[in-house]
Formats: C-alpha cells, structure tokens, sequence
C-alpha cells in the first residue's frame, strides 16, 4: 500500500517536473522555430512557422543591409570581450595575489573597502561615466568599452581570492627559501596551480560583453550600425517600425548568439554557485 | 565578540569609533616624526626626496621628488585654472561670431562649465591623494632616521629596486588596478554627486551654455509636489514600486528556486542531472535575447493573445472584469495593473534556475546527520523543511539574499527590455516627469538621461539609490565577512 502511494507520488512530481521543463522551454523552442521560418517579420497566428526555409540565416550571413550588420557586430563583441577578458584576467589575478598571498598594513582594511564598492550596482553611477569617457572622446569607440568593461574588474577578486587562499602557504615559503622573488612566485607556482579558477575567470568575464545591454546603449549612442554590439544590433531591430519586418531575423541572430555562450556558461555554472554564497558553499 | 555579530549596528557604531581614534593617531604620528625628525626629515618637508637622499638612497630620494615636482606642475597647470573656476563654474558662455574676413565662424575663449567641473574633482581628488602620499613620506623618512639610531640595516640603492618585485610586490600589482577603479568606480561617484547640485539639464548643455550651483533645489524639488512639479509625486510612486517589486521579485524566486531544488534533488527522482540542465539551458541564452522575445511572446497582438482568444480565455476575463470590455486582447504588458503582474511573473521564469542552482548547492551541504536523527526520531516531512532545511539555507544564504534585494532595486535588465517601447503610462502626471508606473528608480534614471538629458534630475535619484543600497548592503555585508575562510588553509 504505501509502495504504491510512493511510486504515484513519483509519478506525480515527475508529470509535474516535466510540465515545469515545457514551461520553461516554450519561449526557447519558440526562438529556435521562429529563426527557420520562411518569411522575416512575426507570425502573430501560429506557435509553429507556416513556411520553413534558412532564408534568415542567409540575409545575416549574405546579406547584411542597414539594419542587420549581424556579422560586423559579432566581430566588434568579440574583439571588446577578447581584451576585455585578457584585461580584467590579469587584474583579478594581481588583485587576488596581493590580497591572498601577502601580508602588509591595511589589508584587510582595503579588502572590505574594495567589497563594499564592488557591492554597489554599476548602473547607478553609469552617466557619469558616461561623462568621464565622453569629456575623454572614448564614447563611440570600441576602446572606451573595453575601458568601461574592464577598468574595475579589480573588485571582482572574491571568487579567484578565495580559490588561492587554499593554496598551502608551504609551497611559497619554500619557494622563497629558494631565493624566488614575489614575482617568480606569483608567476611560476600561484598562476600554475589557479588553472581551473582562471578558466572561470575568463569565461565569465568574456561573457560581460555578450550579455550587456545598457552600457552599450549608453556608450555607442551615434546611431552609426556598424558601431553596435549584438545585444543593440539585435534591440535595434524590435524597433516598432521594423518589427514586423525583422523579427524572425532577430531570432536567427538571437540563437546564433546563444549558442556559444550558453555553453560557456554551461561550463563555468558550477563556479557560479560558490561566487554567490561567498564561498561558504562548493558548487 | 558574539554581541557584535548580533548587532552589526552596534559593532558600526564601535567601528567610528575606532576609525575616528585612528584618524587621531595618523596626525599625532605625523607631529612627532615633524617634531623628533633630523636634518633630513626636516629638509623632506620642502624636497620629499631629502630624507632618504641622506640615508643613501637616492635614487628612491630622486624618484619621490619626481613625484613632488609632477605634482606641482599639475597644481599649476591643471588644478589651478579649473578649481578657480569651480566656484562659479564658468562665466564667459561659449558665442560664435562669423567673421567676414576669413569667412568662417569664430568661436570666443568660452568656459566649458562641465570639463571644469570634471577636471575639479580629479584635482581634487589627486590633490587629496597627494596629501596623504606626503605625510606617508614624512613617516617613513623618520622610521629610516630610527633605523639607523638603533644600527639597523639600511636598504640599499639595489635594494630598494628589487622590493618592487620582492616585499613592496603588492604595491607593483595594486596600482593598475586600483587607478582603473578610481576612474571607473570613485570619480563617477563624486561627478553624480556634484551635477545632483547645479542645472545640468536640456536647458542648460555645455559647451554651448554655462552650468551654475543652485544648492538644494533639485532635492527640493523631488521631495515636494505642487505648481508644475510632477517630480514628487512621479518619485513617492515609483519608490513604492521599486520596493514592492524588490521583495516580491526577491521573495518569489528565492523560494521557488528552493522547491524546484529539493523537488528535483528528491530520491525518487530519476535523471536529476538531466532536469537540472534543461532549466540551466532557459538561462544560459542572454538575457537580452529572452526578454526581447518574451515581450513580444506577451504583445498585445502577440502569439499567446491569438491562443487565449482562440480557446476563450480572453473572453472568460473580460466576463470577470480582469479586462476591460472594449478590448479584444489581453494587455499583458501595456496595462499598469496586469504589466507589473506579468513583470513579476516573467521574472520568476528568469530568476527560479539561478535560484535553483545556488539551492542545489546549499541543499546538498546540509549536515546529513542532523537530517537522519530528525527522521529517526519521528519527526514529519514538513516539520524537517521548517526546522532544519530551512534555517540552514537562509543562514548560508541570508547576505545573499540582501544582496539579491539590492540588485532587483537595480534590475535594469527585466524592467527596461519588457517595457521599453511597449509601455505607455496613461497617467499625465506620471508622463510629465518622464516616468511610467512600471519603472524602477534606475530605469528612470535612465530614461532621464538617455532620452531628455535631465541630467541634474538623475543625479538626484542616483544618490537616493545610492543612499537605499548602502544600508542595505553594509548590514549584508557585516555578514558576508563572516564567511570568510582565508585562514583555515594557509
């Protein structure tokens, strides 16, 4: 009897796990159906498009015209997210070193300080960077996001800090023994052995740019297309006057897009749990 | 020591204290080194590099007065024209006048209120630094004139080269950092602060028009209602709002990602793994992708209206009043009351995996035996969730959880890219302050900024939201620190 009751129960939460899955999933299979339609704009009547062909893929890879310069925006993206993750790499990594593996006065007073900072949302205090860039011309340039994604990446240290902090300070004191300087030690035995954090690092810094919207918006604002990044390229093209023409393109981009960086999320999730709990958590 | 942690106000409140006794301390200090220094302290009050140049090292001697004389040339050249004009920030407006002779417009020696406003602050800002870089100087000349009193071993010449890369290592890796964050993270801050009190608006745009101060006006006018001012009443709105749609959104995704956790965490569950991917698959695709594709999923003559029309739905809520009867469709988010409804809900759909994956992770550090004798002893499913799984989770993840709170306060991404374009508030009071019922105090500020250049306006908000998540984050941030294992390993 009660060997029923559990495997109905089961039954049950897996119905029910599965119900959660489709709603879950709905919207995605509905990017992915909709980037192989046959026709550009939104079929308001039907979930499944009425006509199927690669005709959307075709115009962002053939066929850019003023709106969809879906290749030239994938190229600046990429070029802003590769330097900004070799940037905010080697600050973070610098930043973790000096925190996690020296001593000296104040130290844990800059910590905190550095924390706090972080703790504040960068959207708050985004207009004047605006201003600092614009009053430097870095506004509209592909160098000033570089800037504005990497420049403060220092204060994300907590995650790779945290990750040197369980390297055995033996290892260092013998290096020392040894005559190593800092540097050889940092460079030689700590970055050695952060690997797998350093992968983290990278991919999620690499990430920033890809999934930033308002920063982009803010900063390229001179309506010139092949300044864009793929996030206001794509926006840009739900504009209520082209909507109707281009959505189905925006879908095509879109799962373009997604599908390299949801695997690199996909690789660095399990990291993502122990950022957000402070450590106190292994993913 | 455990009083403190139970009230983070208190250990603050001790935490000025010391912060105020230390300040003390740091300018005693620097009156004894003045006092008790040598020759070569004393001549290091005039040329910094002195004191060490007469201990032999003078080469970092030449280095720090390099500092001094850069510094001055900057006082001169930079800090000096710009801060005399910080008072009034400018008073010649910029005029162009065609001269006949060479046919073109010539522009007078006008004042940029806003570049000397900026240049101001990083005078300021430099000036301040240096002062503290000079009575670090000044301490560290009288520790050497102690080092040699008492014999020590002085650092030579080649010494002092090698520190860079040896003990002083961490001010060689600091550096660059830390300039990126003044000038991303700490100019900013003070540029906001400073705009929030002059007149930077559509009226008034440098170069071609001359900023002024004018106090406390813009705060007024955001706290009052009344005559034309629309700002007052537009801000106590959207101050509810945001708060409202802070917890709400807080609250829904942080227990619906615990459920989905332990539901899928379950023994009988099969295939956990595969159930866990499918919904990390829903937000690995950005955000910006989703959301865009959502608001059209849910437009007004979008695909989910066609199916709820077509099976009656639509019609069975207007029966009930959940519509208004001269529509034909559902306005899922063109409507105030059923916007802010499907905001929270299409929020819920983008936060419960985040959510879910953080549980997971908590979930399965729960202490097993705590769970076994609790089974042992009799005890019901739902008494074990609230006595035991519960207080774990929300003590691992409580700071998480302010720090979540703060960043839905600021959670520009759901609310501009579902609303943005689609939304149009039908209150004019709202309207005239360029706000909308849906708008959080960052979209806002946004649109603010990116749509009617009121800049001064913005500024004012952002310090609010500055203010609201300094409190917040603090009381988090008390207990976050206490997290911290640094020590266990090394």
């Amino acid at each position: 009897m009660a060997k029923t009751k559990k495997i109905i129960g089961s039954i049950v939460s897996h119905i029910f796990l599965a119900l959660l899955v489709v709603i879950w999933l709905v919207p995605i299979l509905w990017l992915v159906v909709t980037a192989f339609s046959g026709y550009p704009g939104i079929n308001k009547a039907h979930f499944f498009p009425t006509s199927w062909s690669l005709d959307n893929f075709k115009k962002i890879f053939l066929h850019p015209d003023s709106v969809v310069q879906y290749m030239t925006w994938f190229k600046n993206t990429l070029v802003i997210a590769i330097f900004t993750c070799i940037i905010s790499t080697i600050f973070v990594l610098m930043v973790s070193y000096a925190f996690s593996c020296m001593r000296f006065k104040g130290r844990k007073k800059i910590m905190t300080f550095s924390l706090i900072l972080n703790m504040f949302p960068g959207v708050l205090s985004m207009i004047a960077v605006y201003f600092v860039m614009k009053s430097i011309g870095l506004t509209n340039s592909h160098l000033g996001m570089i800037i504005v994604y990497s420049a403060g990446s220092g204060l994300g240290y907590l995650i790779v800090k945290g990750f040197m902090d369980t390297i055995p300070a033996s290892l260092r004191e013998a290096a020392k023994v040894e005559g190593a300087s800092e540097f050889t030690i940092f460079i030689k035995v700590v970055i050695p052995l952060c690997k797998p954090i350093i992968v983290y690092q990278i991919i999620s810094s690499f990430l920033i740019p890809w999934g930033d919207f308002v920063l982009a918006k803010l900063m390229l604002n001179s309506g010139i297309s092949s300044d864009w990044t793929v996030a206001i390229g794509l926006y840009n093209m739900l504009n209520r006057s082209l909507v109707n023409n281009y959505f189905s393109v925006f879908c095509a981009g879109g799962l373009l897009v997604s599908i390299p960086i949801s695997i690199l999320f996909i690789i660095m999730q399990k990291y993502y749990v122990e950022g957000v709990t402070g450590g106190s958590v292994k993913g | 020591m455990k009083e403190e942690k139970k009230n983070p106000f208190k250990a603050m409140g001790r935490g000025f204290a010391n912060f105020f006794k230390g300040i003390g301390r740091y300018f005693a200090d620097f009156g004894k080194a003045v006092v008790k220094g040598d020759a070569g302290v004393k001549c290091s009050l005039l040329f910094m590099g002195a004191g060490y140049t007469f201990k032999g090292q003078w080469l970092k001697g030449i280095f720090v007065t390099l500092i001094e004389i850069a510094f001055i040339i900057m006082c001169i050249f930079y800090a000096a024209p710009n801060l005399a004009k910080f008072g009034t920030l400018g008073t010649v407006q910029r005029e162009a006048v065609f001269d006949p002779l060479t046919m073109q417009q010539t522009v007078n020696d006008y004042d940029n209120s806003f570049l000397i406003l900026l240049n101001s602050i990083i005078a300021l800002f430099i000036i301040v630094c240096f002062i503290l870089f000079y009575i670090y100087n000044i301490k560290a000349c009288y520790e050497l004139q102690k080092q040699k009193e008492f014999g020590q071993h002085i650092e030579t010449n080649k010494e002092n080269v090698k520190s860079i890369v040896g003990n002083k290592f961490h001010l060689t890796l600091l550096s660059l950092p830390t300039l990126g964050i003044i000038l991303m993270n700490v100019i900013p801050i003070f540029v906001l602060i400073a705009i929030a009190f002059t007149n930077y608006d559509q009226n008034h745009m440098p170069p071609n028009k001359l900023l002024d101060w004018v106090g406390f006006s813009n705060f007024k006018k955001l706290f009052t209602e009344g005559m034309g001012n629309y700002f007052g009443y537009a801000f106590k709105k959207i101050l509810g709002w945001t708060l409202t749609w802070a917890v709400l959104a807080t609250l829904t995704t942080f227990i619906g990602g615990i459920l989905l956790a332990m539901l899928i965490n379950k023994k009988t569950t099969k295939l956990p793994k595969m159930w866990r991917s499918l919904f990390i698959v829903a937000i690995a695709v950005p955000q910006f992708v989703t959301l865009l594709l959502v608001r059209n999923f849910f437009g007004d003559q979008g695909i989910v209206n066609t199916i709820c029309s077509n099976i009656g739905f639509t019609d069975w809520l207007k029966s009930i009043g959940l519509v208004s009867s001269h529509l034909n469709y559902i306005p899922f988010l063109t409507d105030p009351h059923w916007a802010k409804f499907m905001i929270v809900i299409i929020n819920i759909w983008v936060g419960i995996p985040y959510q879910m994956l953080i549980a997971t992770g908590v979930l399965m550090n729960i202490p097993t035996d705590q769970l076994e004798s609790a089974r042992i002893d009799g005890a019901s499913k739902w008494k074990i969730f609230w006595k035991i799984t519960m207080p774990y989770v929300l003590f691992i993840q409580g700071p998480a959880l302010i720090t979540d709170f703060v960043k839905n306060i600021n959670n520009f991404n759901v609310i501009y890219l579902l609303t943005q374009d689609v939304y149009i508030t039908p209150d004019q009071a709202l309207a005239n302050a360029n706000a909308k019922e849906v708008d959080l105090l960052v979209t806002w500020l946004f649109r603010l900024t990116n749509e009617y250049y009121n800049y001064k306006m913005a500024s004012v908000i952002g310090i609010i939201v500055f203010i609201i998540c300094a409190v917040f984050t603090i009381i988090s941030f008390s207990k976050l620190i206490a997290g911290d294992r640094e020590e266990e390993y090394q």
